[in-house]
Formats: C-alpha cells, sequence, structure tokens
C-alpha cells in the first residue's frame, strides 16, 4: 500500500484563526498601520511607509500615537531570518533611493567570481554559469544581520518594532480585517495559566500588511478565510545551512547540482547546494531539496553532513570551526503558484507569503523588498483623505503595482522551470535551457503543481550512506539545534498540529525530514505513535508542506539566528 | 583598582555562588570588599575573610528583611559611589540579575553579564562571554566605571585560606520608589537530600534506562553515595521525573564532584549544564554515544546490570 501524507490531515482548520475582536474597545491597542514580521519584506514596508509620511504630517498624525507597527514573533528582529545569502540590490536601491548606500548596509562584499559544478560521489565537474544563476553586481549577505539592520533603520523612520509578540488570529469585522490578536504567553503544555502567564492582545490598525515569510500562519488563513489562492498550490523546499570560521578565505561563490540527489525521476530531488564567502574568515554553506521528494529516508540536514565530506567542499571547510547553523524552507512554486489576489479588504500580503521567489535564480529577498515597498506605496493611497482602505478594492492598486513591476516579468519568465524538474534532472535541464533560450515564451501555457504531501512515499536506504557524526566536519541534529540558538521553554503548549497515530512510513518520514530532530517514532510496526518534542522546533515550516500544520509558538521562542 | 563583591545570602549562610565570586575577585590584584544586605545578617559578615574580603561592609535592618532587589540597588549604589568603588561583581542569581540591572541604570554604568571568567589586564577588566550558544568566547569590557559584572551562576569555586575581614556597618536610606514592593510569600520546593545544584555527588538518569521504574536503580546509587538525582530533558519530557530535576541548557547547571550519568548520550543539551563537573563517570550501552568523548571513565554495557552491582559494592565499602 502507498502513503501519501495527505491522506493523513491535520488537525487544524483556518477558522480557529479568524475571529472579531474581542477584547473591550479601550483595551484593544491601536495602531495606524500592522505589519506582521520583521523581515525584509515587513521591514521595506515599514522603511517606505515612514518615508511618505515625513512628507504627509496630516496623515501620520491621523494614525495616531503609533503610526507603525511592527510585530516580530522571535526574540528580536533577525532571530529567524536566515537565506543563502546572495543579494540582488535592486530591490535595497529603489526602497532608499540614495538615503543609503550600499557600503552602509552589512554586506560581505560584491561577488567577484563564481563557479558551477556538477557533482558526483568523488568527482566535481564544472559547469558553465546557467544564465538566470550569474551573480555579477550582487552581494553576499547574513539575511538574519540585514534583517537586524533593516529594523534599525524602520525604527529611525518612526516605526515601533514590537519583537517576542507572535500574531496569531486574523482579526475580522464586517468582512474587513480589523488587525491581529498576539499569542498568549506562559501557558503550561496542557495550555493552563502558569504564573507569568500574560493573555494576547487585539492590535487594530487601519491597515494590516502580511509580512510573515515563508509559510506565514496567518498569510495561509487570510488566503483561505478570502478565497485568495492562485491555480496551483504552493510548494516549498528546505534548505538547511551552516556557517563556518575557516583558515583560507574563499574567493568565490559555488553553486552545485547532482549529488548527493539522485537524478532519477521516481526519486523528485530537486535542489543543490551553495557555498558563499562571508568576509575573509567565514564562509556558509548550504543544501536545498524541494519538499516534493518522495523517499523516507530523506534528511536535509544529513544530506548536508554528507555534502561536506565531498572533496570539493571538505577542502574549504577543513581547519575550521562551526559557528551558526539554522533551516528554513522556501516557497518554490512561482508565478504559477502567487495567490490570485494579494489584497483584501484592510489587508495585504508581501514577500515570501506571496511566493514571490525565483528558482532559477535561488532569489527573493530584492522581491520580497519591492513588494514590501510596493505595499507601503498602496496602503499610503489607501489613506488619502475621502479614501478608507477598509473599502473592497481600495487596497487594489498593490496588485496592479506588483504586475508592473520587475518582480512579475521576472517570475513569468521562468514560470515552468521548478515544475520541469519534476521530471528529473536531466529532462528538466534540458527542458529549463529551452525556456531560458525562450525567455519564458517555450513551453507555452502554464505548468501544473501537485502539492507537496501529494507524492506517495517511497523507501531507499539512503540514511546508510550518511556520515557519522564527529563533532568536527559532520554533526548531529541535537547539537545543530543547540547552535541555533533554540532555548525553548520545554512546558510551552505544542504548537504542531499533526496526527499522532500514522503509518510508521509516514512518522519515519517526518523524523528524518525535521532537521531539529522535532518527532520520533514509536514502538511497533503498521501504525505507530509519532512523539513529539514541540521545543526543539525551529519553526522551519517543512512540516507543513509534508502533510502537517505549524502555528505559531510563545513568541519569543525558537532560534535565534545571528548569522544565518 | 577596587572591587565590591554582592554577598547573597540565604537563610543563616552566604551563597556558595557569591563566595565563588569573592574569591576570583581576590585574585585579580586589587582591594576587594564585600557587602552583606539583609536582616539579622551582622553574623554573615566576619566569614566572608576567609574567602578572601578585605573589609566587608554590612547593611542590616528590618526594610531589608525580604529578598527584593530595589532597596539592594539603594544600598549597593550608596556604596559604590561614596566609596569610590570601581567594579562591581554579582554572581548569577535570580536576585543578583534584578540588582545588577538595576545598579546598572541608577548609576548609569556598563553592565557585562554571563561573564564565565573575568581577568584582570594592565589595570583593564576583561571579561570572557560565551556566544553563539557557547561555541566561542569572546572578550568584553567597560568604556567606563563603575564596571558591573554579572557572573554566570556556578562559574567560579569558593577558596577558603584568606584572613580576617575588618567587618563596617553602613547606614540604610531607602529611596521613597524602592520601597514600593511587598514580600507575600515566599516558597521553597520541598526535597529530600541535598538540591542538585549543591550536592558533590550526582547520579542523572536519561532515556537509556528504559521506563521511568527504572530511576529506582538511579535513585539507590544516589542514596548510596550520599548524593542527588538528577535527569535529562526528555525523560523529564517523557513524565518520568520532575523538571526541577532537570540538567542541561534548559533545566539547571551542575559542577559536583562526581556525577555519574546511567543512560544519557551526552547531547549538548545535557551536557552544557553538567560539563564542569569533577569527575564524569557514563554508563551506556552505545559505544558511539557523545558522553564518551568527555567522560574521565566510560563504562559501555548494560546499566540494568551494572548500576545495582555498582551500589551493593559503594554499601559494602561504606559498611566495612
Amino acid at each position: 500500500m502507498t502513503v501519501k501524507p495527505s491522506d493523513f490531515p491535520p488537525p487544524f482548520r483556518a477558522a480557529e484563526f479568524v475571529a472579531a475582536p474581542t477584547d473591550p474597545e479601550d483595551e484593544r491597542i491601536e495602531v495606524g498601520v500592522l505589519v506582521v514580521g520583521a523581515g525584509p519584506a515587513g521591514l521595506a514596508c515599514a522603511i517606505r511607509l515612514g518615508q511618505l509620511l515625513e512628507g504627509a504630517p496630516r496623515i501620520a498624525e491621523r494614525l495616531g500615537d503609533v503610526p507603525i507597527a511592527v510585530l516580530e514573533k522571535g526574540k528580536s528582529p533577525g532571530s529567524h531570518l536566515l537565506s543563502g545569502a546572495v543579494v540582488d540590490p535592486r530591490g535595497l536601491r529603489r526602497l532608499f533611493r540614495g538615503r543609503k548606500a550600499l557600503e552602509e548596509m552589512p554586506f560581505y562584499g560584491p561577488v567577484e567570481h563564481e563557479s558551477v559544478y556538477f557533482l558526483t560521489p568523488r568527482g566535481a565537474m564544472r559547469i558553465p554559469t546557467p544564465p538566470t544563476m550569474r551573480n555579477k553586481h550582487n552581494y553576499v549577505a547574513s539575511l538574519s544581520e540585514l534583517g537586524r539592520w533593516l529594523a534599525g533603520e524602520a525604527e529611525a523612520g518612526g516605526a515601533t518594532v514590537l519583537p517576542e509578540t507572535a500574531a496569531e488570529q486574523l482579526l475580522v469585522e464586517g468582512g474587513r480585517v480589523r488587525g491581529v490578536r498576539t499569542g498568549d504567553k506562559g501557558r503550561g503544555r496542557e495550555s493552563q495559566e502558569l504564573a507569568n502567564f500574560e493573555p494576547g492582545a487585539d492590535i487594530v490598525a487601519r491597515v494590516t500588511v502580511l509580512a510573515e515569510g515563508t509559510q506565514g500562519h496567518l498569510t495561509g488563513v487570510a488566503l483561505s478565510h478570502f478565497g485568495l489562492s492562485g491555480e496551483n498550490p504552493q510548494v516549498w523546499a528546505l534548505g538547511v545551512k551552516e556557517v563556518w570560521k575557516v583558515a583560507r578565505p574563499l574567493d568565490r561563490v559555488i553553486h552545485t547540482m547532482g549529488w548527493p540527489l539522485r537524478a532519477g525521476a521516481r526519486f523528485r530531488e530537486f535542489g543543490g547546494s551553495f557555498i558563499y564567502p562571508m568576509g575573509g574568515d567565514m564562509v556558509t554553506v548550504g543544501l536545498v531539496v524541494g519538499l516534493d521528494y518522495r523517499d523516507t529516508e530523506l534528511s536535509v540536514h544529513d544530506l548536508l553532513q554528507e555534502l561536506k565530506t565531498h572533496r570539493l567542499v571538505r577542502r574549504i571547510l577543513e581547519g575550521g570551526e562551526r559557528v551558526a547553523w539554522g533551516a528554513k524552507t522556501i516557497p518554490e512554486g512561482g508565478f504559477v503558484a502567487v495567490p490570485e489576489r494579494l489584497h483584501a479588504p484592510g489587508l495585504l500580503i508581501a514577500g515570501d507569503g506571496a511566493g514571490l521567489v525565483n528558482v532559477p535564480a535561488l532569489k527573493g529577498i530584492h522581491y520580497a523588498i519591492e513588494s514590501g515597498a510596493l505595499a507601503a506605496d498602496a496602503v499610503f493611497r489607501s489613506l488619502q483623505p475621502g479614501e478608507a482602505p477598509g473599502r473592497a478594492g481600495a487596497l487594489a492598486s498593490y496588485d496592479d503595482a506588483i504586475k508592473q513591476s520587475f518582480i512579475w516579468s521576472d517570475l513569468k519568465r521562468v514560470r515552468n522551470m521548478r515544475q520541469a524538474f519534476g521530471r528529473g534532472f536531466y529532462l528538466g535541464g534540458m527542458l529549463a535551457g529551452a525556456m531560458t533560450a525562450s525567455r519564458g515564451a517555450f513551453p507555452p501555457g502554464n505548468a501544473k503543481t501537485e502539492r507537496d504531501a501529494d507524492h506517495a512515499l517511497l523507501r531507499t536506504d539512503r540514511s546508510k550512506s550518511y556520515p557519522t557524526p564527529d563533532g568536527k566536519l559532520t554533526f548531529d541534529k541535537l547539537s545543530s539545534v543547540y547552535l541555533s540558538g533554540n532555548r525553548s521553554r520545554d512546558d510551552a503548549p505544542d504548537h504542531l498540529r499533526l496526527q499522532r497515530r500514522v503509518p510508521r512510513e509516514l512518522a519515519e518520514m517526518w523524523a528524518r525530514m525535521c532537521p531539529a530532530h522535532v518527532y520520533e517514532v514509536g514502538e511497533g510496526d503498521g501504525e505507530v505513535t509519532v512523539e513529539v518534542t514541540p521545543s526543539n522546533c525551529v519553526q522551519c515550516g517543512a512540516i507543513t508542506a509534508k502533510g502537517g500544520r505549524l502555528t505559531p509558538p510563545e513568541g519569543g521562542s525558537g532560534p535565534e539566528y545571528r548569522l544565518t | 583598582m577596587s572591587i565590591l563583591v554582592f554577598l547573597e545570602h540565604h537563610g543563616n549562610a552566604l551563597e556558595k555562588g557569591a563566595l565563588g565570586a569573592l574569591s576570583k575577585a581576590a585574585t585579580l590584584d586589587s582591594e576587594v570588599a564585600g557587602v552583606v544586605v539583609g536582616e539579622g545578617v551582622r553574623g554573615l559578615a566576619a566569614g566572608a575573610g576567609e574567602f578572601g574580603a578585605a573589609r566587608v561592609y554590612v547593611a542590616d535592618d528590618p526594610a531589608l528583611a525580604a529578598p527584593l532587589p530595589q532597596p539592594r540597588v539603594d544600598v549597593l549604589a550608596r556604596l559604590v559611589t561614596e566609596k569610590s568603588f570601581d567594579t562591581v561583581l554579582l554572581a548569577g542569581s535570580v536576585l543578583a540579575a534584578d540588582v545588577a540591572g538595576g545598579l546598572a541604570a541608577r548609576l548609569d554604568a556598563g553592565l557585562n553579564w554571563d561573564l564565565v571568567d573575568v581577568l584582570s589586564e594592565g589595570g583593564a577588566i576583561v571579561g570572557k562571554r560565551p556566544a553563539l550558544g557557547d561555541s566561542v568566547y569572546v572578550d568584553v569590557g567597560w568604556t567606563a566605571e563603575p564596571r558591573i559584572a554579572l557572573l554566570r551562576s556556578g562559574a567560579f569555586e569558593p577558596r577558603a585560606g584568606g584572613g580576617q575581614a575588618e567587618v563596617e556597618e553602613v547606614s540604610v536610606e531607602l529611596e521613597e520608589f524602592s520601597t514600593g514592593a511587598r514580600m507575600l510569600e515566599q516558597a521553597h520546593e520541598e526535597s529530600e537530600g541535598p538540591s542538585i545544584e549543591d550536592a558533590d555527588v550526582i547520579v542523572a538518569g536519561g532515556r537509556g534506562l528504559g521506563q521511568p521504574e527504572n530511576f529506582a536503580l538511579v535513585e539507590e546509587l544516589a542514596k548510596a553515595l550520599g548524593g542527588a538525582v538528577a535527569a535529562t530533558r526528555a525523560v523529564v519530557d517523557a513524565g518520568w521525573y520532575p523538571y526541577a530535576s532537570q540538567v542541561g541548557q534548559t533545566g539547571k547547571t551542575i559542577s559536583p564532584k562526581l556525577y555519574v550519568g546511567c543512560g544519557i548520550s551526552g547531547a549538548i543539551q545535557h551536557k552544557v549544564g553538567m560539563q564542569s563537573s569533577g569527575v564524569i563517570v557514563a554508563i551506556n550501552k552505545d559505544p558511539n554515544a557523545p558522553i564518551f568523548d568527555f567522560c574521565d571513565l566510560g563504562v559501555v554495557g548494560d546499566l540494568h546490570a551494572i548500576v545495582p552491582k555498582l551500589t551493593e559494592l559503594v554499601l559494602a565499602r561504606r559498611a566495612a
């Protein structure tokens, strides 16, 4: 019997997370514009709004004491940000319009040289850099550091950043979004109130901008509540990365394809690795694998460990020391999976939550920044005298602006590439070449996407080749979670929704998939119990793609990334 | 340099951590004084001389009976200003963290916290602080005086061997805004035997025990050795043992003279809570368990056979 994760749907209903405000009116926290998520999209939105309000004091005044508020579930801005990252500076240049130079931003310098390799277990064949992957004029950065810096700029521009605050419910009244309700703090495992219990609060605003990133909790809720989804479902990849202090500087950006992933179409293993220099003494190395994979034994964390034993990678890391680790999903559905609409009355969706990622170029940060800024423009227009952001269609100019921006033309050009790789590496690679040559005209039409959880599981013995962690070059999951800075309370309520009695294959797939050792397989054959340790969770979101659902845990918990 | 060490007490004894901070201060080539704050605490002051204090200030007043931070900030702020101390050391605890923060705000002083070492380098004081999940140590300093340093709990052992301390009473004047809080209740967790932070011997149990009933093996060995029982997160999570016994990243930090781990793999989350133990003994059937990389004595074998035998031998030796 074949097992599909989607046959075991999580106990989750979007309606649980939609509510009318319940706090008495004088106890609600009133802000002007509410941004959910202090990532590149949300902070760009706050920064642009600050610039616009600077020139419009009367509108700013009407927005009250807190004209712009940014909620962040992590300990501080940047705590939950993780990316490669090679950043295309277009978005930042347009956001700051000369007010800040690139030299003032926390970059590790422009990309000088780059190489792409096709790996075999023992070999590395240099191949020409595919046109979509060329990185000249782009900059290496840690997104966590960039986020911290952007948060400072947003605050300097008049925004209030509220860290350690999870947005748990979408407040909807009379068909329009009124704001969000934040999560309770200080509840015990059985949800009981502990001595330090603090109830969440209703935060109401003229407009709410969801910039929650990949697997946005309220973004998912809003898409389903307002029926905004597009014709294709979103799909994701899981990336696991490490930052190393190294003995010798790396002089170029490296990408690899092939090993340790398998080319056979039936495995559906799409992905590759990246190795980027971070200044003179640090290097980041990561592996990204599409979550439409089928093998129950596939573990992106362990594949990354295996990758590091390859001669090409080992040479770079040898004598070095691992200083950071983290994991995160990436929306990979591209153009065809972008929601039908990115606005609803009183609501806008920006960045990764909207699926604005260019998979063949391995980039999305500049789209997040551009979409955040365009969201701010639309919000500002809706705040003009005589206009009301809660009116249906008042924010529609945002969708128009996205469609006229470089985001849309870029994504359209590469729209069918990710799907092509579902047909295996070689055929996919040829199709991708044809798509690039025709600038997206061939093949005509839009490819269909299946959900990641819809692919039947299969089992191989690939875990046999995972290296035994030596604590120097290769590491186990628990010591990695430790390095992520995660020190979540052990007695907090469980925030992971998934069926707990499932076929053994599915439990094993979850246990291997999770880079943070959250799931363990109980005893027995046939149906088993899934043991869950929620405090290990680094909120990467893979479980949502593969048949479960991540909801936001208590604000301030989870990883505390700094260099990722 | 002149250093003031906050001497926290509990009941009728100075805290071990505070005495450790005092001993550390005594190695820094400077004048070292301590301060005891509370009610009926005069008798505690003289004992600090043995751990390196040349002088101990005593602030003894009924208003200081409850262990509340703000009145202590008043006492320390006044002392630092009047006696021109350039450095204040506090050993990490819930109360000390509150006092350190309050004092930094009151004196507009710099505070470095979670320090695992303090060194004197050419007249300047340099602190060592773990960063990036304890994977690296960074040097931290202060740009101005007074410097306030909050040390990691259990970072320094008290070292006896000093001399006599001069005891000096100081007058207690509290700010009005510092007396607003009242202590309503102080609750203590009931437990038998020594607490795991103070015990010289710890026997710890992990998932390798197999089932909760097998904690009896651990308890019997701990009893035979006169020690306390600790547990890993996994078994506390599974409900086998109370949270108060949890050692590690999200539990307690211990540094007994002898640590015996039974069925414990030694994941980093546990290791950071016990790695400063004196002698580490590990009993585990998995030869690849990480604990064998940092234990002093490792036994690869079945703990269900080894632990009862060990208990028996310890009891026999004790009886002899």
